[in-house]
């Protein structure tokens, strides 16, 4: 299915009903409904809050499909060039008191999907996602 | 709730990027009503992102910087995974 949102942070809730209601109907198991759910607030915030110039509204299009056994994600974005995956990795073991206060959101989608990828296709951001519909316990 | 100089937030439903605002919000009135140690109950929390740890970071530290306390108490498994994922679980306090 295909979601098409604003940029304005409103439009979030439309995505999550849009995730719960595909969900729903593929059964898909709430650890990876969970995931997916913060992949994509990380990614939008990302994207509402870096993407754009200027006041305009703008659309992006958020696909969501099951396939051989995963889910699948994917984040079209018309703002500027940016590929949230060349931020390097995160050293979470680091004390609270020298954590770095960026880099947290990519991590995070890092550990909580099993792939990220990005393209830039035209003048669009494509930001896709996996992640195994049967994780192992961990 | 407050007690003395302790005071209570209790956060319910989504901090996602408008809650962590709310979160901030919320952390700043007791700051400025002198609370010397703040609890972020998590329990009634159904999510937690980047935009709330990062919000729980600057205050932990601003807090700690000026020799009181910020911590969070009573997450979800769900929540907590998320603390746990970001090494954010030495915020963490056991009761409460």
């Amino acid at each position: 299915m295909e979601v098409a949102l604003t940029n304005h942070p409103e439009d979030k809730k439309r995505l999550l009903a849009a995730l719960n209601g595909f969900a729903q109907a593929n059964q898909l198991p709430a650890v990876v409904v969970r995931a997916a759910d913060l992949a994509l607030e990380e990614h939008l915030a990302n994207v509402m809050n870096y993407a754009y110039d200027d006041p305009r509204p703008h659309q992006i299009r958020v696909r969501l499909a099951v396939e051989q056994g995963h889910l699948l994600i994917e984040v079209e974005d018309d703002g500027k060039p940016f590929n949230p995956l060349q931020a390097s990795e995160v050293d979470t073991s680091v004390p609270l008191e020298q954590k770095p206060i960026g880099g947290l959101g990519i991590h995070l989608m890092r550990r909580f999907m099993d792939e990220l990828h990005y393209r830039r296709e035209g003048n669009r951001n494509v930001l896709g996602m996996r992640k195994r519909l049967d994780p192992p316990a961990t | 709730m407050i007690t003395g100089d302790s005071h209570e937030l209790l956060l319910a439903g989504r901090i996602d990027g408008e809650g962590a605002n709310q979160l901030e919000e919320e952390i700043l009135q007791a700051m400025r009503s002198g609370a010397r140690q703040i609890y972020v109950n998590l329990k009634e929390a159904t999510f937690l992102c980047s935009a709330g740890l990062r919000v729980l970071l600057q205050y932990w530290r601003q807090m700690k910087n000026s020799q009181r306390l910020l911590q969070a108490t009573r997450p979800s498994p769900e929540v907590d995974a998320v603390l746990a994922t970001s090494g954010f679980r030495e915020m963490l306090v056991e009761k409460i």
